[in-house]
């Protein structure tokens, strides 16, 4: 197919253009070395989450506390009709509590079989992050909390392990008066 | 006995209607893609379905004596047999024939039970041997398709076999695709005259639809309670505003009339317009208000009506559980060499299907309870001047407030209390001088512990103590209760009582501490006040007296361990209990017995929908699940059961602990090694909740370290841990020194003797297993220690 010459004339000058602005990607921009998360802020310190396990982040306005479940329960509440459980992660990594203040958020994570929201004091956004810059954990953290935890990003971001909180089961209440 | 037989008939020959129509069904669309396939393949296929079909239908119609129906599937059975021999080729003939017997059986069913008109039934007959003809006489009779076929009577009509009902579409392709009635009309050169057949036939008035469909449907229709209480809601804010403005116009009024005057008459302008703006607004939200108010009326009505038509859907009447245990009564005394008759009354009572789901398996566990123990042989019922044959009778009935009554009574030999004492005893539910203490009701009760057993042998069918455990729990998760009475050489009688509808329930809502709570109001017998000199302590228990019997009574706070509410005398102006004359007790019961509770408030009774409380709360103990209320508040739901036991474990343990005040300070300090963050938290919380002062560690070197740096009175350690475990903690501590002396409680899953004794050699003071892990039994063991 002839082409006009103008048009390929314009073609040339563009792809000369495109080369000279052209710069090398920031290594390892493959597919599938990134992590979309959601980040949040709790006590001090900066989570993020990974957001294909995100639901939705709800504001958390009314909560009803339960009697009999343990400290990381804080309690119940209406989500558009469904109640669902919010737990506290802080109370896993020995964070002090701030309190409920107006600005608290829940962020409701899910997998096929386990559905609940993660207090979060405040939501940042959503942003990917590489997977290279994660770092494991300095091995002094240990217990509950550093099971739950992926790792840090250069940023001191911690990376939570949403797989794996929705798979364990230490954080399914099952509680029989015996 | 006549009459409920040919009651019985009646229901079986709808049931058969319902399956004779997915069989016919099916056999017309195997004809018309038989005809049409010709690869040998899926032709065998076809011709399988359509035999098989044919043959369920044959014997279907035969347990329902509709013999005519029989007699025409018997020869097409037959000759579809020959067909997959491959012994006969299909003709066209014989198609005519298979279709216009498709259609008389399709009307033969619908005529179920009917007297059919003189001439349909000889053109059946006709049909019948026809096709009888066709099949001894093999393929090569030719259709005698004159006489019976031209009677008008029995021509094909056109609506007939295919119905346009949305159900036949959306089923298998095999009838959709292939337009029956195109082909039959084509096949069949008989004229299609009759138009007014006796009637319509039953396939417009059924429709089959998978209760999958069915169950998000009533769940939604009951979601729609949530819309009603939020109407509720509105309307009574909106009439509130209302008063408000109305009582400001009114202060205002008075305001200005004896009011500052000589403010000029500026002044008096602009009041003026306040005023006249003042009256607008108020009219306008005392007419919203009506409109609200009207609104709400009708959206409680359409919701109700909704709901019980939604409900009468799934409404299924009992007889359709109890038809198999007539049956599964006889087989199960003839294999134990008894004689049984099972009678059922009340069949016809119709309850939400859910409900009667899970009625079965109670049921069954009852009926078998009563043949296995209730029922004696012949001989010895014979000597006790019985009839030989034992009789159980199953009795439904329907109570107030939308409950059903179900008695299971045999006649049988009874439960000997001193055997169920004696068992409980023996399995350490209770010692066996409080055993002794029981009223023989109190006592019988027990038999619906887990393991009771006054059987001497275990059984395949029963003797483990199991069933009756069943029984109980599954009629508690239905919010009902059971109940036992048995007299010596008469008879038993179970009482289940369960609510008729599932998951809307009436509930009275408490307020114990800052937390309100739903209460299931089929539970509760009573609510009333009393004051605090009716309380008496009877044995270190609370207690009061009701109707001249006595009450274990318990506070509702200490009971769901909710912390004690600080200032909440001021501010609300409502007085706490302690200071009240009057405090509100509600009495309620569940299967085993009856308990009072204190409560701060009783606030309101009301319609409530129960909803579960999230995948990760897979049961909290005390709390069946919560409901929204109008104002969009979520409250939890109570577990009336559970309250019971845990109030009898926190009236042993924490009653005593305010006898002696709060733990002396410098007295019980615990030191908890656990892996597991739950149980961490739960052994934390009771201990805690029982006085002590709690300090955790995440495994046996952690508690190591701990207990070497820290002050502590006694240890409470999981056995299975990471980097140490339990008994290797054990055997540090008791290789120390200065620690040597310190007690060690083992908390363990593991519930092997090895396991136990194992802990006793590594030194450990007390081996608790987690299944037989309650609060009491914890904090006794370490009340003893320190």
């Amino acid at each position: 197919m002839n082409q006009d010459p103008i048009v390929l004339n314009q073609a040339a000058i563009l792809k000369t253009r495109a080369r000279a602005l052209a710069q090398e990607p920031k290594k390892a921009a493959q597919a599938g070395t990134f992590l979309e998360i959601i980040e949040f802020c709790l006590a001090s310190e900066t989570y993020g989450i990974e957001a294909v396990f995100v639901r939705e982040i709800h504001p958390l306005k009314d909560l009803t506390p339960l009697p009999g479940v343990p400290a990381f329960v804080l309690g119940i509440t209406n989500v558009r009709g469904k109640i669902l459980s919010v737990v506290d992660l802080k109370k896993f990594v020995n964070l002090p509590d701030k309190g409920l203040g107006e600005l608290n958020k829940m962020i409701i994570i899910r997998n096929s079989r386990m559905e609940f929201g993660i207090l979060a004091d405040a939501v940042l956004g959503a942003r990917s992050v590489s997977l290279d810059t994660i770092e494991p954990l300095p091995a002094t953290v240990t217990g509950i909390g550093a099971d739950y935890v992926k790792g840090v990003t250069g940023e001191h971001v911690i990376i939570l392990d949403a797989q794996g909180i929705l798979d364990d089961e230490r954080i399914i209440v099952n509680e029989v008066v015996a | 006995m006549e009459n409920r037989n040919d009651e019985f008939l009646k229901r079986l020959r709808a049931t058969f209607r319902i399956e004779a129509e997915e069989h016919v069904r099916a056999i017309s669309a195997g004809l018309i893609e038989l005809e049409k396939t010709s690869g040998p393949e899926r032709r065998a296929q076809i011709v399988e379905t359509i035999f098989r079909e044919t043959h369920s239908l044959k014997g279907a119609a035969r347990s329902v004596s509709l013999n005519d129906i029989e007699s025409i599937c018997q020869p097409m059975e037959s000759m579809f047999a020959a067909v997959k021999r491959q012994e006969i080729d299909l003709t066209r003939p014989m198609y005519d024939l298979f279709h216009q017997a498709a259609d008389v059986i399709t009307q033969l069913v619908a005529e179920t039970g009917e007297e059919s008109a003189p001439a349909f039934r000889s053109r059946s007959r006709d049909l019948a041997r026809q096709l009888k003809e066709m099949s001894e006489g093999n393929a090569e009779v030719e259709m005698p398709r004159s006489t019976a076929l031209r009677n008008p009577e029995f021509a094909t009509h056109p609506s007939l076999p295919y119905p346009a009902s949305p159900l036949s579409k959306e089923r298998g392709p095999a009838a959709g695709e292939s337009e029956p009635k195109h082909s039959l009309e084509e096949l069949n050169p008989l004229p299609l005259i009759k138009q007014d057949l006796p009637k319509p036939g039953f396939l417009a008035e059924t429709v089959r639809i998978p209760t999958a469909k069915l169950d998000p449907l009533l769940l939604q229709a009951e979601e729609m309670i949530t819309v009603k209480t939020a109407a509720t809601q509105r309307a009574k804010e909106l009439q509130e505003i209302n008063a408000e403005v109305a009582s400001w116009k009114t202060e205002s009024v008075g305001g200005r009339g004896t009011g500052v005057g000589g403010q000029g008459a500026e002044w008096n302008e602009f009041l003026a317009w306040n005023e006249g703006r003042l009256n607008a607004i108020q009219s306008r939200i005392s007419a919203v208000a009506r409109a609200a108010e009207q609104d709400r009326r009708v959206a409680d009505r359409l919701v109700d009506e909704h709901l019980e038509s939604m409900k009468s859907v799934l409404m299924l009447p009992v007889g359709s559980l109890v038809e198999v245990l007539p049956k599964l009564a006889r087989d199960l005394a003839r294999s134990q060499g008894k004689e049984v008759e099972l009678t059922v009354q009340g069949t016809e009572i119709e309850i939400d299907k859910r409900i009667l789901e899970e009625l079965k398996d109670p049921l069954i566990h009852l009926v078998r309870n009563c043949v296995d123990h209730g029922i004696a042989k012949p001989e010895e019922r014979k000597g006790e001047g019985k009839q030989s044959c034992g009789s159980i009778k199953i009795t439904f009935t329907a109570k107030e407030n939308r409950r059903m009554e179900i008695l299971v009574s045999d006649d049988g030999s009874g439960v000997a209390v001193d055997k169920v004492r004696a068992a409980a005893s023996k399995l350490g539910l209770l010692p066996s001088d409080a055993a002794k203490q029981l009223s023989p009701r109190d006592a019988l009760q027990l038999i619906f512990r887990s393991g009771v057993s006054t059987s001497p042998i275990i059984t395949d069918i029963s003797g483990r103590g199991l069933g009756l455990a069943i029984v109980r729990e599954k009629v508690e998760k239905l919010n009902g209760v059971v109940s036992v009475e048995s007299a010596i050489d008469t008879g038993t009688t179970f009482r289940l009582v369960v609510p008729m509808t599932l998951a809307t329930f009436r509930g009275v809502i408490v307020r114990a501490g800052e937390c309100e709570f739903v209460v299931p109001a089929i539970n509760i017998e009573r609510v009333l006040r009393v004051r605090q000199d009716d309380i008496k302590t009877v044995e270190n228990r609370e207690t009061i007296r009701l109707d001249g019997s006595l009450l274990p009574l318990a506070r509702l706070r200490d009971t769901l361990e909710l912390p004690a509410s600080k200032t909440r005398t001021g501010a609300s102006g409502s007085p706490g209990p302690a200071e009240s004359t009057h405090m509100p007790v509600i009495v309620l019961f569940s299967s085993e017995k009856r308990f009072a509770f204190l409560v701060d408030e009783v606030l309101q009774e009301q319609e409530v929908l129960v909803k579960g409380i999230g995948t990760q709360l897979k049961r909290v103990r005390n709390i069946a699940g919560a409901t929204i209320l109008g104002t969009g508040k979520v409250v939890p739901v109570l577990n009336v059961a559970d309250l019971m036991k845990s109030a009898v474990l926190t009236a042993a343990g924490s009653r005593k602990e305010t006898a002696a005040g709060q733990a002396p300070a410098g007295a019980g300090r615990i030191l908890v090694a656990e892996d597991s963050i739950t149980s961490r938290a739960l052994l934390k919380n009771i201990l805690e909740t029982a006085g002590f002062r709690v300090t955790t560690a995440v495994d046996g070197a952690d508690a190591l370290a701990q207990v070497r740096s820290g002050e502590f009175d006694l240890v409470v350690s999981d056995v299975d841990m990471p980097r140490m475990n339990g008994f290797e903690l054990t055997v540090k501590i008791r290789a120390d020194k200065k620690l040597g002396e310190m007690p060690v409680v083992l908390v363990t899953a593991l519930e092997s003797r090895e396991d136990r004794e194992r802990g006793i050699d590594a030194g450990a003071n007390a081996y608790i297993v987690k299944s037989s892990f309650d609060q009491s039994n914890l904090l006794e063991v370490v009340r003893r220690f320190l």
